[in-house]
């Protein structure tokens, strides 16, 4: 029995209190300019509000603990990597092949963060509500960070292998890359409410598990200890960004039923748009990584069919059902990384990472994890392209592909029912025909065709003659690549040829 | 417990407990009717994260990842892995409940003074707890052991606070080996091992809004509890009750409560079968009760408090027509009634982690 009297004294306010103080303090009506002239972005999206004072805040961090706690994680993150360079910690990665999957995260990733953190930063500004103003405000400083810790994790790599140099300046010209930049920017010039389902609820918290396990995973199991670090560093911000966007859901479904219908178009939009651009990571996890983790058809299940069961069970009290086309995902999900990985073996000579073909061992896996499809589809595929290569006759697609207009990857996705059948969809808008990878992006387009005819697809920039010229040559000399050295198959890459140096040197000197 | 104990004060709730040598902060907290947000228990997922403001703890194994160094600097501590080397203030991020009363678990005896049918398949049990200072608020559960039945199991007080009896309200699950004890062997005279209050079900008076009230078979124990505590106290908003059963024999107090509908204009009573006899002659509502609570308040329950008792279909029927109706979670209050059978429940997701 261990009950004592409660003492009689006046109580103090509790963090939600105290934090509830700080941020409703901050906002007021404001008489010099009406309302709406001052938050001009707030009702045109249909979303309508009748309580921000309702909004729960999702965490309760002052800026004063933001500082040090943040401070504090970076010491440690930066002594690491410091320990990291000094004792040469890429040489103990699995395969120097692993870099690619860098190479990739650094060029179609961290630039995202960086867009975030705009994203973010502008929203912010953007709300009525002083709660999820300050909510988007410390998101938008902590998509900065992990920017900026991201590429100086990064960078030691670059002191070694090729395609490091310009990210930043890559991102905004390589093809393929244009699929994860058109993503952000279109959640970007979007308003508000509709930013915040994009990013915070449907990537930061349907799909984050996808995209940042297969990354942070692959870099333990592959010996990054740098990247892994940045990973733990970057944890407790990602678990308040994913209470952010449940929180502008509930927030949006109970303030009123109209906007109901709103989310869930927003829900199905952002669910594909997030799906496709994470079909990059697919090909990573079951192709780039020299030691996998799981396969992508595994991570889906447990990630999206698992978590977002039960998920989607509580979003149905609210008249929200799972996003449209969650069962296209599903099928594609034996076929998905063979397809990706495919589309960058016959362009490798415009790709700033390496490629290569599976070997028998990685073939075996990959039967194993895929015994309905693998065997049947990809192996032969595989099989005939490294007799070509054998024989001198490496295959390259010498032609430039048809891209999907909303999602911008190159069309060679199959039919939900036929994988074997490229999958071609098509409308047309003001007399031009616009062509999709599938029924879920051809569905954005035509719900909002003014903006998608607007998308810069690297393609048809090409052939305008906007990227630096007519031969590839000239187009790489474009986007910053070095031709012959960060494009082109692993094998005889300059890459290889160091990273084959040093395992001699191990070899002849063990320690 | 034996050996040091030092007393722990808890802020915001100005609330004091007894910690055994040895016991963390956390264990004595739950342990003490107060609840801190946890997760992993083991000192990484820093969630239930406190300040010490005065007194001395053992921060013990907290991840350096999870509890920074200038955190340990300004006093701050994992309560799972912390334990007080003195009498210890800590300040919590708690949501101050006001409706809270905080009592503490007892664990004692208690003799069987009574044992009625209530109805078909439900008993009425009473136990004698005068020579306790037992206290709990209406809504919450006892954990009784019963002899020959492996670990513990949960039964809603069913009388209102204040009494010198404890009332239970035990439906038989066929099968079931804990009720089938309560029903067959149990005799007036045992005595049955008790712990207590539990549970977070209760009602919260200080928003004072109108309250309604769904319960389902057995599920009546917790409302009647707390209607006639509310009544006897003379609260002042209307109050709802919906007692919905299969057949006209499972109804139960179904007299109280006419009764006290005539002589409390506030309160209202709505008995609904589901499954009425011609022989049951019923004239009432009819159907499921969430079906007649969406009727009775013409599918709009804004403006309301809701507290759900029975079991799990209709908890989750009853918030899905509430929900419907424009009422949210901070205003829908349950008590599922699993049997042991129910282990596995749904899985839920961190968005309706507050109901």
């Amino acid at each position: 029995m261990n009950a004592m009297p409660p003492l009689q004294k006046q109580r103090k306010l509790s963090l939600k209190e105290r934090y509830a103080h700080l941020t409703r303090d901050l906002g007021w009506e404001t008489t010099y300019q009406p309302m709406d002239k001052v938050f001009p972005y707030v009702a045109y999206e249909g979303i309508k509000i009748h309580d921000w004072d309702a909004w729960e805040d999702p965490f309760r961090l002052t800026m004063d603990a933001y500082w040090k706690y943040q401070a504090e994680k970076e010491r440690k993150l930066y002594a690491v990597i410091e320990s990291f360079a000094q004792n040469n910690g890429h040489l103990n990665i699995t395969d120097a092949r692993y870099v690619n999957a860098l190479k990739l995260f650094l060029t179609g990733v961290s630039p995202l963060e960086y867009s975030a953190h705009r994203g973010y930063a502008h929203v912010g500004r953007h709300f009525v509500g002083a709660g999820p103003r300050i909510a988007c405000q410390m998101q938008a400083i902590d998509e900065l960070r992990h920017a900026q810790t991201q590429i100086h994790t990064m960078s030691h790599y670059n002191k070694f292998f090729d395609g490091l140099h310009d990210a930043r300046h890559m991102h905004d010209r390589v093809w393929y890359l244009s699929v994860p930049k058109s993503f952000f920017e279109d959640a970007c010039t979007a308003g508000p409410f509709e930013f915040l389902t994009a990013i915070s609820f449907s990537f930061e918290y349907v799909l984050t598990n996808l995209l940042f396990v297969p990354f942070m995973s692959g870099a333990a199991y592959n010996g990054d200890m740098a990247t892994v670090t940045f990973g733990f560093s970057a944890q407790s911000d990602e678990a308040r960004h994913m209470t952010l966007g449940l929180e502008i859901i509930k927030f949006m479904l109970e303030q009123d039923e109209g906007n109901v219908p709103i989310v869930q178009r927003w829900i199905d939009k952002w669910f594909w748009r997030g799906y496709r651009l994470l079909s990059l990571v697919s090909m990573m996890m079951d192709y780039m990584l020299p030691k996998r983790i799981m396969s992508w058809a595994e991570s889906w299940e447990m990630y999206f069919e698992q978590a977002g069961d039960a998920l989607f069970e509580d979003l149905s009290r609210y008249g929200i059902r799972k996003p449209k086309y969650h069962e296209v995902a599903a099928k594609e999900k034996h076929r998905l990384s063979h397809e990706v990985w495919s589309i960058f073996y016959n362009y490798t000579q415009a790709a700033a990472f390496h490629t290569w073909l599976p070997s028998e061992e990685e073939m075996t896996w990959l039967s194993a994890k895929y015994p309905d499809t693998f065997d049947k589809y990809y192996r032969p595929r595989f099989k005939a392209w490294s007799e070509m290569a054998a024989e001198g006759k490496r295959f390259y697609n010498q032609t430039l592909p048809q891209l999907c207009t909303t999602c911008q990857i190159p069309m060679g996705f199959t039919e939900p029912d036929d994988p074997t059948t490229i999958c071609f969809r098509s409308a047309e808008y003001k007399g031009e025909r616009y062509h999709f990878c599938s029924d879920g992006c051809k569905d954005i387009f035509c719900h909002e065709p003014e903006k998608y005819v607007q998308s810069w697809l690297p393609v048809h920039q090409i052939y305008m003659g906007n990227c630096g010229g007519a031969e590839v040559k000239d187009v790489l000399a474009w986007y910053h690549l070095n031709f012959g050295v960060d494009n082109f198959d692993y094998e005889g890459s300059p890459d290889q040829k160091l990273w084959d140096e040093w395992q001699a040197q191990k070899a002849a000197n063990p320690v | 417990m034996s050996g040091t104990s030092y007393t722990l004060m808890v802020e915001p709730l100005g609330q004091a407990i007894k910690v055994a040598e040895g016991q963390t902060i956390l264990d004595a907290c739950l342990r003490g009717g107060i609840y801190l947000p946890y997760q992993c228990n083991h000192g990484l997922c820093s969630t239930c994260k406190i300040s010490v403001i005065e007194g001395e703890v053992d921060l013990g194994d907290a991840s350096p990842f999870a509890l920074m160094d200038f955190e340990r600097e300004e006093g701050r501590a994992l309560a799972c892995c912390a334990r007080p080397l003195s009498d210890v203030t800590i300040e919590a991020d708690i949501d101050v409940d006001p409706d809270a009363r905080n009592c503490p678990v007892l664990d004692f005896e208690a003799e069987v003074v009574d044992i009625r049918p209530l109805a078909r398949d439900i008993k009425g049990i009473w136990l004698d707890a005068s020579a306790i200072d037992f206290e709990f608020q209406a809504g919450q559960y006892v954990q009784l052991r019963i002899p020959g039945v492996q670990g513990e199991r949960a039964f809603s007080l069913a009388n209102a606070p204040g009494g010198d009896r404890l009332e239970l309200h035990v439906r038989r699950v066929p099968g079931g080996k804990g009720t089938e004890y309560l029903h067959d062997v149990l005799k007036v005279g045992d005595r049955l091992s008790v712990s207590g209050p539990y549970g977070r079900f209760y009602v919260r008076e200080s928003s004072s809004l109108p309250m309604i009230f769904i319960a389902g078979g057995s599920g009546l124990s917790s409302p009647k509890s707390m209607v006639e505590d509310l009544l006897a106290r003379g609260f002042e908003q209307k109050i709802t009750l919906l007692h919905g059963v299969r057949q006209r024999q499972d109804l139960y107090y179904d007299d109280l409560f006419r009764r006290l509908a005539e002589t409390h204009a506030n309160f209202t009573y709505v008995p609904v079968l589901s499954d009425a006899q011609p022989e049951d002659r019923w004239t009432g509502e009819t159907g499921f009760v969430h079906e007649a609570a969406v009727r009775l308040f013409d599918g709009m329950f804004r403006g309301h408090k809701a507290y759900l008792c029975g079991p799990p279909p209709m908890i989750e029927a009853g918030i899905r027509a509430l929900m419907k109706g424009r009422l949210f979670d901070r205003d829908i209050h349950t008590e599922s009634f699993l049997t042991k059978a129910d282990d596995k429940a749904p899985q839920r997701s961190p968005l309706s982690q507050r109901m």
